[in-house]
């Protein structure tokens, strides 16, 4: 994604900004345009970022190696059990 | 008795012969054999006791043998517990305690102290784990471990999520199946570990340490099912509650129902009343984020449009008066860009003015009185042009600004979510309006939604609920 936007928090932070900016109002037009292309590309990355967390379950063992569940320890991921019901 | 008060009268005529006492030959023992024989007669003449009293006097020596004085109200009985059984005593020793203590007596030959040698301890009244219990937990909240502002916020958006508990426990089963259903794309590491038995909270420990340290992992939750005391005894343990209380990532304890109140729920920084309630902790924050961003994004849209707004309002009065004094008066509010180009404009025009009339002044001088009137006529239709080319060239200027603000507002109402209202599209919120209802699983009937239209809102009350998951 873009590589000015580094994190969820960074980001949500930043739309708080420059929501708050343009709430305050008398802005040029082409910084008010550029600020809410900034906001709506903020606003989708943390959508993003809340929606596509990856979906994985692991086990951490004694070794300290991490392996993924459902191989090592015969358990169903979530999403399975979940929609299952 | 009288016999004896008698014997000092050596030569005294015994009245009675068969009376006196047959003098036993003397016989010297010393200090230690008649000690021996006291200890002997102490260890074979009381079986094992269970005896109750109240503990003082008590130390531990470096050697973590335990002295103390058990006494009552007329008597006081020396005591030691050997560190071979006392550290099997899940609480401390300490003066005042009512306790029953079972035992031998037996004697200290180098003091010629008789003493006894307790093997076990229980308190008396409360149960042993009880006590154990308050005293560990009155020494933690003293250092301060279970202060409110050492609580650290769950992160909203932990990118992965710890779990400590046991592979096979109803916990770890709870938690997976909350997660599957509010949170599918979490990412989960857990750490298998066993939740009771001798040396279980050390185990727990150390699994929390280790999964501390897997990079991403935001949150821990530790915990386990229902059980007893006894059970749940891990979770009591100082060495857990220390690592709890240092560990560098936020730890959500889950232990047991909700009655079941553990030392780690003290020291964690958020304590669930069950397995599931930490996983729904865990998700709500999520939630809470989610919502919060859309409120943003609202807020963005809205002062976007009344920004818009406020240029279609000036825009508009500008097409209706076409008048240049006016015009570039407005222009210039238009921002720089357009401003720019009309001081160009002005710029060019009255160069080309004065360009103009200085030739025309130097050709009337030439021309002295000669078809005066002529040049001067010529003249002026040239200015008169370029007085209406510059009108033209203004108004393009004009009509380009009106054209790009157009677009830019058309590209805003497709972003907008009030352009999805209008095309029919209704949000259906809580009642409270502070999330939006995504799922027909996340309200039951009777509850009340409120529910956003293109022009106004609505409540409405949920009859039945059908959702892809029931």
């Amino acid at each position: 994604m873009d590589p000015t936007i580094k994190d969820f928090e960074s980001a949500s932070a930043e739309l708080e900004a420059i929501v708050k900016k343009m709430e305050e109002g008398d802005l040029t037009l082409e910084k008010a345009l550029e600020l809410y292309e900034r906001g709506v590309q903020l606003s989708r990355f943390c959508h993003a970022r809340l929606e596509e967390a990856e979906r994985r379950l692991e086990i951490l063992n004694e070794r300290g190696e991490i392996r993924p569940a459902h191989a090592a320890m015969g358990l169903t991921p979530p999403d399975d059990s979940g929609k299952s019901r | 008795m009288s016999g004896l008060f008698d014997e000092p009268f050596e030569d005294a005529p015994l009245s009675r012969e068969e009376a006196a006492p047959v003098r036993p030959r003397r016989r010297v023992v010393s200090v230690s054999e008649v000690t021996t024989q006291i200890r002997n007669a102490l260890e074979s003449g009381f079986d094992e006791l269970w005896i109750e009293g109240e503990i003082s006097n008590c130390r531990v020596w470096n050697t973590g043998h335990v002295y103390f004085t058990l006494k009552d109200s007329a008597a006081q009985l020396k005591g030691v517990m050997f560190r071979s059984a006392y550290r099997y005593l899940k609480f401390k020793l300490e003066d005042g305690l009512h306790v029953v203590a079972r035992g031998r007596l037996s004697v200290y030959e180098p003091k010629g102290e008789y003493q006894l040698v307790c093997e076990h301890m229980e308190p008396h009244g409360v149960g042993a784990l009880q006590l154990a219990f308050d005293q560990l937990k009155g020494k933690l909240q003293a250092e301060g471990l279970f202060a409110a502002d050492r609580k650290r916020p769950i992160p909203a958006l932990p990118r992965k999520i710890g779990i400590v508990t046991s592979l096979d426990g109803a916990a770890l089963r709870d938690i997976l199946k909350v997660l599957g259903r509010r949170h599918p794309n979490a990412h989960i590491v857990i750490r298998p570990v066993r939740v009771q038995g001798d040396g279980a909270g050390d185990d727990i420990a150390r699994a929390l340490k280790a999964l501390a340290n897997v990079t991403g992992v935001e949150v821990i939750i530790v915990g386990r099912g229902g059980g007893s005391i006894e059970d749940l005894w891990a979770f009591n343990e100082e060495a857990l509650a220390r690592t709890i209380a240092a560990c560098p990532v936020p730890v959500i304890s889950a232990v047991g129902h909700e009655v079941d109140v553990t030392i780690a729920d003290f020291v964690a920084d958020l304590r669930a009343p069950t397995p599931s309630a930490a996983a729904e902790m865990v998700v709500t924050a999520k939630e809470e984020f989610c919502a919060r961003i859309d409120r943003l994004h609202g807020r963005l849209d809205a002062a976007m449009r009344g920004n818009i707004q406020r240029r279609r309002n000036v825009l508009h009065a500008l097409t209706s008066r076409r008048g240049l004094a006016g015009w570039h008066v407005r222009v210039a509010m238009q921002g720089r860009h357009i401003s720019e180009l009309t001081h160009a404009l002005r710029r060019a025009a009255s160069s080309l003015v004065a360009r103009r009339s200085r030739e025309h002044q130097a050709r009337a001088v030439r021309l002295e009185s000669r078809d005066v009137r002529r040049s001067l006529a010529a003249m002026r239709a040239r200015l008169a042009a370029a007085d209406s080319r510059l009108h033209v060239t203004a108004g393009r200027v004009q009509e380009r600004a009106a054209a790009r603000l157009t677009a830019l507002a058309g590209r805003l109402d497709t972003l907008s979510p009030l352009a999805v209202l209008a095309r029919g599209y209704a949000v259906c919120w809580n009642a409270d309006r502070t999330a939006i209802v995504r799922r027909a699983s996340a309200v039951t009937p009777g509850d009340v939604v409120r529910v956003t239209l293109h022009e106004g809102e609505i409540d409405c009350e949920v009859r039945s609920a059908h959702g892809s998951d029931n």
